[in-house]
Order: structure tokens, then C-alpha cells, then sequence
């Protein structure tokens, strides 16, 4: 194996074997090795990121060279949910669901702005979506852009690989309120105007 | 207990063990060749990094999935559910035991041959259905549906076509097929018959363009949608190893199976193997599907009024032949 | 014949319905001939009327006033010069009821439950009276001007709750197991399939394979486009412009472009039209190519869409060339451009366009000429002029029902008049007649790309300061997005920012008409049919 040398180096220095009878670390490293270089990813687009989540599988970037190319459309054989898009408040459970439908272990990228925080379509007061998809599920990798180049999808992904192999990775979700300097932007909400005021000036 | 009895259980073992080695190796290898020809196929270039020329792919991807947590859906029928990827992948397996590798290489030579390969074949159907019966899912139920018509449609056409061969051979010992091939290939004097045998082949082992059972972009997985890790392998490696047996035995009765110059047999007949297993990627990555119905009148209204009208010409040739001759 | 027949409108208004008000306008400034406002009691029957005309119902909208909601209803007919006529009824706050017209515009299901789902203006007669973008266990009307948003948008425990609620409406609706001896079931596909190009949600009832009945549910990827326009400047849209069609971004682009230049009074230069045609025209083969790659592999045929994607790349380099951006482009500027072209970027597109020909000549060789994809298509999923009029269908899927309206040609706006190209058309309505029309237009998207690449004259490229305020009044722009007419209706109260933005997506009407193309086929040719719609999620949902 090409990465092998270095990935076994990784393994030696962040492993430690848990104390017990029987240790199974070693065997352990094997199966994270072999889950490392098999992300197989879930089917699931919702929006804008989805396209570069095709282009990103299609034949000049080609995630297949990597093994992450079977494409899985049902969650029970899928390893790895990309959650390419903005998440609306109708699909939120949706994704809930398919994402405790996928057989542990399991990983999750947040891919593009949406999915890590919302994105373009955060503004205070939104009423539609989901600002970033770590508020319900743990996600491991987040990567940006609007949308994403596939090659940063690609980076994302391999950035997986390491943390796997390093046996480190544990996804994470975020607090239940974020305050973030762009939430003081203040919103114009409109009143309503005069439709006869409105009609004698036009 | 004699000693005789002795050796046969030991050769039994040693045998059925390396049919299974045989088999978890070459499905590693099938997929691995399916991901690159694809690619190919496809303007790029698949699998490439993980060990030389993405050798080792399969490999992980074996592991992993060996590793996968297994998922038991809510309401499904416990028994049926665990028992169905067995009873997919077990009988396909058994068939090694007539597979003639070489002159005397088989480990049962029956008489009866290649009757019980598609006996057995058949019973992995009964495994699709229960899997997709037993997993409490429409998509599984379609798909398993599907899969029950497909099989009784293509087992007929399947048989008639081999009946012509099995007509001019007048055996029905694969062994003696092969060995009757020695001057001419049964393809030159059966090419209809080979086109009818590779077409329901295909859709035996649920290839596209007959892969209805699992449409993916319709069916979501098909039969399979509920099973996960190494449940969800079983199916798999049941896939690609009746690929390489209804290859092979295509390799049998038509291309002369273990017959060539030079080299040994078993080598001859693996190399037609993957030629024709080649030539079933080459065809699932070039066509679009089929719809359920245009499957089924392809099976009655196309192959086996074919089927039928080969096995005719092949009788009325041997009747006549005698006056020839 | 058309003279007549606006006539015979206008005066069968006049006579019949006495309208409360009424204007003629300008349709080079507004976008339409005539509105008026009509008693609400009287809108059935013009509808009908309107209907019995050959108009299609194009947009049905509606503004929240201080005194009372205005109803809009934007009617359009197949034909050149353009016909679009504005039909208003004035709905009183504290009645809120409407008659509805779903009875005789099928499209108009949808349009009234959208109204309903985002103003709450009840529609009387309505079927099936429900949210159709949002969440069913929502209590808000997000476009109400007396909405000012959710204090709770970013409490992750309130989306939880919602959450949980939207789950249990959905069992209780559709009970999900099947019963002992039962034929007819229900199948959902979606919202997460492979074959539903993103988060759509088809209720499918079955019988069998056979499908009974079809019900898109939509308003998984409802992104509060049109909301969040009102609260933002005119400079501030351009990127939901980018993102509502991001497969076809261009025309969404030249749409508000065009808008907002027509509210302003303003005229970019012969260059800035050159350079806009050139992307839009570019970028409308990148989405006919995606939708090609795609469709295929609904099908079952993984590899064209390896191929078409090859192709879409070469084009995405041309564009990011141009743009910086591959994908959700937002390019156009108020009378002119965000950047000039590049110096290679005339040499990259002519280097294109032979290899693009000859692609296109493999195409037709292995997927137009093959069998399997033949049967596969033909006779499937038919679209009958008649559904198409009332379901107000355009773009590729009316062009393949044998009704040759493409807004190019028939509306037309910046340098189209002066291009010589053919609107593709085919006479079936199937899905393999929406194949050749796509595949067509490709081949006439290239003709036009190829005739004008070497003529871009030299010019400006901005039109320097401009005011931040658009002029009071109303606005209607419609251009030919990839997927059909994309109209825009603004209602501008002379302030920063637009005071409502309606966004008329082909999509969605094209979607709505799939329920009655799909009665009798079986699950394998709901794909196909979906597929040959070419529908964009986001787009729909807004």
C-alpha cells in the first residue's frame, strides 16, 4: 500500500493499548486502516453542493480512485453521509432518520456553507432552514465554500481518511445557540404599506 | 471406520474449503476488475490508490464491511431475514462441484451434470425473496417480486438453450461436453444457442440489462435495501460468483471449456472465463435498463420461441445427419 | 388572428366583468398589456374565459397591503408578440377568503396553496387546501408583512420540537404498513432517492407496479428566497439568483438583470448583451448536458453520464474563466457585468465548439439510436397539448408537446432578435420527444454560441454609479431559463429593497403536470418521466 509506511507510524504514536485481558487495538488499527480507504457515501443531495458532489464523483475528479466511489443509495450499506446542501426545516427529520439508519461506525461531512452554519441563507429571524446540520447530528469534517470546489470535497474526505486512521474520529455537534457576530446584523423587516397610497403615486 | 471413508471426508473438506477460497478471492478480484473496466469505460480510472493499482481495495472494502454493525430492521421476520443471504450465496458455491477444470479435474463427475447446477443456481432465488420478503420494506418486496418473475422467465430459455447442445453431445456430463469439443467449439455449430444461453445468463445473475431485482435508481437497493455489513457482502459475493459460474459454464458447453494448445486446462478455461465475464461488464456499463414488462416479453415472445425453434433445428440435424453420413 | 383574439379579452373584460379598475401599460416598460382588477366574485369566470382563449395561467401571486391582499393572476398564451395580461382581485384582511380557480387551471392547485401556505389567504372550492413548502405542523405566514421572522431561528431546541412534530403528521397521514390481502399501497419515493434529483417526495399509490395515483410533495429544500429579497437591498439578491437554478444560474441571472434595468429605465451596451448571451447560452448547454447524464442514469446507463459530465466540465472552465465561480454564478450586474472576459476566453469557446459537435454526434449514435432506450421512452409519460395548457407547462416539456414557444423567439429580449436560430420541437409529448428536444437545443445553443463568438463588439462593461432604489411601481420579466419561462414580478415601493419579488419557476409547473402523466405506468417509468422533466429542487421550493 502506497500510504502505508507513514500510516502505521501515525498508528504507533496515537494508540495506546487499553488496559484489559485481551487487546484488540491491533486488530482494531487493521479494520480502521481498511474503513479509512472504504467510505462508501450515501446518495443524498439536497441542493447546490449536490452538483459538485456529482462532478466530484463524475470523470475528472473521480473520488473512485480513493475508494470512495460505490456510491450507496440505501443508508444501511453507506459508511459516509456528505450533507451537500441547505438543510430546511421539512428535510431536517428526514436526515435524523437516514442518519440513524446507517450501521455504525459511521462519519459525516457537513459540505459547503449551509451545512456547516446556515450559509447564505442565515439571516436572524429566518424561519426555513436548519443553521448547520451539527445542531442534530455529530459531524466530523466540515468543509467550506459556496459550493465547494470538488477538489476541497475531495480534501475533506481524505481528511477523514487521517482522522480514521488515527482512530480519532469522533464527530461532534454543536451548542444549541450559537451566537456569531453576524447575528446582530439587523434584519428590515417592512411594514405593511397603503395599497391606495401605492396606487396613486404609480 | 474405514479408512476409505476417512480420506473421502478429508477430501470433501479440503475441497469444499478451497472452493470458498476460491470464491472470496475471485469475487475480491471481480469487483476490483468491474471498478477499472468501468472506469475505463467511463473516461477514468478508478480504484488506483489504495495498494498497487488499487489492489488492495477490495480488500478493505471486504474488511470494512466485516467490521459494519449489523442492523436488524424494526418488524422484520427474524428467521427468514438471517437465513436469506445464506441460502443466496451457499448453493452457488456448491455448484463448484461440477465445474470441470481439466481433463479429470472435477470433484463430482455426474452424469446428470449440469441439471443440478441449474437446480441449485435456482434455489439462490429463493434466497432473493426471502430477503426481500422477510425485511419488512416496499422497495425489498418490489425488488423481490421482481426477481421471482425474472427467474421464472429466464429459467426456461436458459434450459432449451443448453438443450441443444446437450442434443448434439448426447450427454449430459459437463466433463464429456468439454472433451467432445476437442476439434470444433459447440459455439460453431450452436451459435444460437450461445446467444440465447449468454442473453438469460445476464439475467440470472440480475446483470444490467437486467438488473430489475435491484434497479438502483428505482428501487433504491432492491432485495437488498435492509442489509447492511457482511449480510449485505453475502449477496454480493453471491452475485459475482454466479457470474463466474454461468461464465465458466458457458466457457463448458460452448468455447470448449478446458481445450486449447500449450497451456494447461484449468488455465484455458479461467482465461474464456473472464473473456465472457469481461464481455458481461462491457455490456452492463454500455445499456440502459429494461422495463419489468419489456423483460418479461423479451423472455417469452424473443428467447423462447428461439430457444424452441433451436432445439427443432438441432433435432431435424441429427435425424438427418444419419442419411448423410 | 392574435389582434383579434387580444381584443376579444380586453373587450369580453370590459363588457362582461366590469372590471373595478383598469390600465393599459406599457409592455416594453411593465411586461404586460393590461391589468385589471376585478370583483372577486366575477374571477371563476374570467378565469374561464381566459381559459377558453388559449391563456395559460403563468404566475399566481399575491401582495400583503395594509388594507387588504391583493391577488395576482399573471395569464400568458403561446404565441408572438407576447400576450401576458395582469388580472387582480382585492381580498379584505378580515374576510381572507378567496373563490378558487383550481377547478379550471389545474396549475392553479399549487399556486393557491403556496398563496395559502405563505400569506394565508384561505381559497373557497380549493381540494386539497394544505401547506405545500413548509412544514405541515408550521403556524406562521412568512410572507406576511406583519411577520417580522422567528425570534427562536437558531434555537436548535425549537427546530428539534418542529422536528418531532412534522414527524408524527407524517405517520398519521400515510399509514406505512401494509395489511393482510392487500393490492393497493402506498410508496413513498423520496425525499432521499436516487432518482429524485435532490429532496423530492413522490406518494406514490400503487397497484402492484401499477401507479393509481402520484403526489409530489415538495418544500424540502425551501430556502425563503422570496422572503428574504424583501429584507435585503437590490445589490444583496444576486446571489439568491445564483442559487435558486444553480444547474441553469445564467438565465436566472439575465432574468433580474433585465428586471431591474426594465424598472430603472436603463440600457447596457452591445458588448455587455454579447458577453450575456454567450454565458447564458453556454450555461444552458451545462444544464441540458447535466440533466442528459442524469436522466440516463435513471434509466440504468451509468456511463453517459461520465461522458456528459466530461463535457459540462470543459464548459465550467470557460465560465469560471469568465465568472471566478463554477456553478452559482453571479455574474450580471445592473446594466452590465461584474468583470470583463478574459483574453483567452473567445479562443477556449471556439477550441470548444468542434469537440462539442462531435460528442454530440456520439450521443445521438449511442443513446437516441438505442433500442433499449427507445422502448424505454416512447409513449411513455405523455404531456397532451391540453394538460400542458392547463398545467401552464413550458420550456423543453411544452416545445415536445408540439407547441413550438420559446421566449428567445417569442418575447424578445437583449440581442435575440438578431440571431438566427430554430426552437426546437417535436410533435409527441413523450418522454423521447423531450429527449430530441433537449438534444436539439444543445446543437442550437452551440449555432448561436459559434455565430456571435466572433463578433463581441468593444464597449463598456459597467454603466457606472447607478441609484441603489428602484422607481416605484410594478414589473413583470420572463426570459427562457433551460428548464422553461422564468418569470419575475416585482412590485417596488421606490426603498432599497424590492417590497414583493415574485419568482415564477418553470419547475414548478412542470412538476405539477407529472400527476397526470404518470396514471397507469409503472414505478420504472415515474423515474423516466421524472427524469424528462429536468426538474430543479431548489428552484421549486425556493
Amino acid at each position: 500500500m502506497e500510504i502505508n509506511p507513514k500510516e502505521l507510524e501515525l498508528m504507533g504514536k496515537t494508540q495506546s493499548p487499553p488496559p484489559g485481558l485481551v487487546n484488540f487495538f491491533k486488530v482494531e488499527d487493521v479494520f480502521n486502516l481498511a474503513r479509512a480507504h472504504s467510505l462508501w457515501p450515501l446518495t443524498f443531495g439536497l441542493a447546490c453542493c449536490a452538483i459538485e458532489l456529482m462532478a466530484g464523483g463524475a470523470a475528472r475528479f473521480d473520488m473512485d480512485r480513493f475508494g470512495f466511489g460505490v456510491v450507496r443509495p440505501s443508508p444501511r450499506q453507506a459508511d459516509l453521509m456528505i450533507v451537500a446542501g441547505t438543510i430546511s426545516r421539512k428535510m431536517a427529520p428526514c436526515i435524523k432518520t437516514l442518519y440513524d439508519q446507517m450501521p455504525s461506525p459511521k462519519y459525516v461531512i457537513a459540505l459547503g456553507g449551509c451545512a456547516t452554519a446556515g450559509g447564505p441563507f442565515k439571516y436572524p429571524g429566518q424561519y426555513g432552514i436548519l443553521e448547520g446540520i451539527d445542531k442534530i447530528i455529530p459531524v466530523n469534517v466540515y468543509v467550506p465554500g459556496c459550493p465547494p470546489r470538488p477538489e476541497a470535497l475531495l480534501a475533506g474526505i481524505l481528511e477523514l481518511q487521517k482522522q480514521i486512521i488515527e482512530g480519532k474520529a469522533q464527530g461532534r455537534t454543536s451548542p444549541a445557540v450559537v451566537h456569531d457576530s453576524q447575528d446582530n446584523r439587523p434584519a428590515e423587516h417592512k411594514n405593511a404599506i397603503s395599497r391606495a397610497e401605492f396606487r396613486k403615486t404609480t | 471406520m474405514n479408512s476409505s471413508l476417512l480420506s473421502e471426508t478429508f477430501k470433501i473438506v479440503l475441497l469444499g474449503t478451497l472452493a470458498i477460497l476460491f470464491v472470496a478471492v475471485n469475487a475480491l478480484f471481480l469487483v476490483w476488475m468491474e471498478r477499472r473496466v468501468a472506469a475505463r469505460f467511463q473516461l477514468r480510472r478508478g480504484p488506483i490508490h489504495v495498494g498497487w493499482q488499487g489492489s488492495l481495495q477490495t480488500l478493505a472494502d471486504a474488511l470494512k464491511l466485516l467490521s459494519k454493525e449489523l442492523v436488524f430492521p424494526h418488524e422484520a421476520n427474524k428467521f427468514l431475514y438471517l437465513l436469506a443471504p445464506l441460502l443466496a450465496f451457499a448453493p452457488i458455491v456448491c455448484a463448484f462441484v461440477i465445474l470441470p477444470l481439466g481433463p479429470g479435474a472435477v470433484i463430482r463427475d455426474l452424469n446428470v451434470g449440469f441439471l443440478l447446477l441449474f437446480a441449485l443456481t435456482n434455489i439462490s432465488f429463493i434466497g432473493i425473496f426471502m430477503a426481500g420478503w422477510a425485511s419488512n420494506n416496499k422497495y425489498g418486496a418490489l425488488g423481490s417480486m421482481r426477481a421471482v418473475a425474472q427467474n421464472i422467465s429466464y429459467e426456461i430459455p436458459l434450459l432449451l438453450s443448453t438443450m441443444g447442445v446437450v442434443m448434439a453431445a448426447q450427454t449430459m456430463k459437463l466433463s464429456e461436453i468439454v472433451s467432445l469439443q476437442e476439434k470444433a467449439w459447440f459455439i460453431t455449430v450452436q451459435p444460437l444457442a450461445f446467444l440465447l444461453f449468454f442473453c438469460s445468463s445476464l439475467a440470472e445473475a440480475n446483470r444490467a440489462p437486467f438488473d430489475i431485482p435491484e434497479a438502483e435508481s428505482e428501487l433504491v437497493a432492491g432485495f437488498h435495501t435492509e442489509y447492511s455489513g457482511m449480510r449485505f457482502a453475502l449477496f454480493f459475493l453471491g452475485e459475482y460468483t454466479a457470474i463466474f459460474v454461468s461464465s465458466a459454464v458457458a466457457a463448458a458447453l460452448f468455447l470448449g471449456g478446458w481445450q486449447g494448445p500449450l497451456l494447461p486446462g484449468p488455465f484455458w478455461l479461467l482465461l474464456k472465463t473472464y473473456a465472457l465475464v469481461f464481455t458481461v461488464m462491457w455490456v452492463r456499463w454500455t445499456f440502459p435498463r429494461l422495463r419489468s414488462d419489456q423483460l418479461m416479453n423479451f423472455a417469452w415472445k424473443v428467447l423462447i420461441p428461439f430457444g424452441i425453434l433451436n432445439v427443432f433445428g438441432t433435432a431435424l440435424w441429427l435425424y438427418f445427419e444419419k442419411f448423410f453420413a | 388572428m392574435p389582434t383579434l383574439a387580444e381584443k376579444d379579452i380586453k373587450t369580453w373584460l370590459l363588457e362582461n366583468v366590469k372590471p373595478d379598475e383598469f390600465l393599459e401599460k406599457d409592455f416594453k416598460k411593465s411586461g404586460i398589456l393590461f391589468e385589471a382588477v376585478v370583483p372577486s366574485g366575477k374571477i371563476r369566470e374570467t378565469a374561464a374565459e381566459f381559459l377558453a382563449q388559449g391563456y395559460f395561467l403563468e404566475s399566481l401571486t399575491a401582495v400583503d397591503f395594509a388594507e387588504c391582499f391583493e391577488v395576482v393572476y399573471h395569464f400568458n398564451r403561446w404565441e408572438s408578440p407576447p400576450k401576458r395580461c395582469c388580472v387582480k382581485i382585492l381580498v379584505p384582511k378580515e374576510e381572507n377568503k378567496a373563490p378558487s380557480i383550481s377547478s379550471i387551471y389545474k396549475s392553479a392547485n399549487w399556486f393557491e396553496r403556496e398563496v395559502y401556505d405563505l400569506f394565508g389567504i384561505h381559497f373557497t372550492d380549493h381540494p386539497n387546501l394544505k401547506r405545500i413548502l413548509l412544514p405541515e405542523s408550521s403556524a406562521i405566514f412568512p410572507l406576511l408583512k406583519s411577520f417580522k421572522g422567528e425570534p427562536a431561528g437558531s434555537d436548535v431546541e425549537q427546530s428539534l420540537k418542529l422536528i418531532e412534530e412534522d414527524k408524527e403528521g407524517f405517520e398519521i397521514r400515510y399509514p406505512q404498513t401494509i395489511t393482510e390481502h392487500q393490492k393497493e399501497y402506498y410508496l413513498n419515493l423520496g425525499p432521499q432517492h436516487p432518482s429524485t434529483h435532490g429532496v423530492l417526495r413522490i406518494l406514490l399509490h400503487l397497484s402492484g407496479e401499477r401507479v393509481l395515483d402520484a403526489e409530489p410533495i415538495i418544500g424540502y429544500a425551501h430556502r425563503h428566497h422570496e422572503k428574504m429579497m424583501e429584507i435585503q437591498t437590490y445589490q444583496a439578491c444576486w446571489p439568491n439568483m445564483g442559487r435558486l437554478d444553480y444547474v441553469g444560474a445564467m438565465s436566472y441571472n439575465f432574468a433580474y438583470a433585465l428586471l431591474v434595468e426594465k424598472a430603472m429605465g436603463i440600457q447596457p451596451s452591445r458588448r455587455v448583451e454579447f458577453i450575456r448571451v454567450i454565458t447564458t447560452e453556454l450555461n444552458r448547454i451545462t444544464s441540458h448536458l447535466l440533466w442528459l447524464g442524469t436522466f440516463l442514469m435513471d434509466l440504468g446507463a451509468f456511463t453517459p453520464f461520465f461522458y456528459c459530465f466530461d463535457d459540462r466540465e470543459r464548459i465550467l472552465d470557460i465560465l469560471e474563466m469568465v465568472t471566478g465561480e463554477r456553478l452559482t454564478y453571479d455574474y450580471f450586474r445592473f446594466g452590465g457585468l461584474d468583470k470583463d472576459v478574459p483574453a483567452d476566453f473567445v479562443p477556449a469557446v471556439k477550441a470548444f465548439i468542434p469537440h462539442f459537435k462531435k460528442r454530440l454526434r456520439d450521443y445521438d449514435l449511442l443513446i437516441t439510436k438505442n433500442i433499449i432506450f427507445q422502448k424505454r421512452t416512447k409513449g411513455v409519460g405523455v404531456l397532451s397539448r391540453e394538460n400542458a395548457l392547463a398545467y401552464g407547462v413550458t420550456g423543453p416539456c411544452l416545445r415536445a408537446s408540439g407547441v413550438p414557444f420559446d421566449l428567445r423567439r417569442d418575447e424578445p429580449y437583449s440581442i435575440y432578435p438578431e440571431l438566427d436560430f430554430d426552437v426546437a420541437a417535436a410533435k409527441d409529448g413523450d418522454v423521447f420527444s423531450r429527449h430530441l428536444v433537449r438534444m436539439q437545443e444543445m446543437r442550437e445553443s452551440l449555432k448561436i454560441v459559434s455565430q456571435i463568438i466572433d463578433k463581441i463588439p468593444p464597449g463598456e462593461i459597467t454603466l457606472g454609479k447607478l441609484p441603489k432604489n428602484v422607481p416605484k411601481g410594478e414589473t413583470y420579466t420572463a426570459v427562457e431559463g433551460a428548464r422553461g419561462l422564468f418569470g419575475m414580478c416585482l412590485l417596488s415601493d421606490g426603498s432599497l429593497n424590492p417590497y414583493r419579488l415574485k419568482l415564477r419557476t418553470p419547475s414548478f409547473s412542470n412538476l405539477n403536470a407529472m400527476i397526470d402523466m404518470v396514471h397507469g405506468c409503472f414505478v420504472s417509468d415515474v423515474v423516466s418521466v421524472l427524469g424528462s422533466l429536468d426538474v430543479v429542487l431548489p428552484e421549486i421550493d425556493r
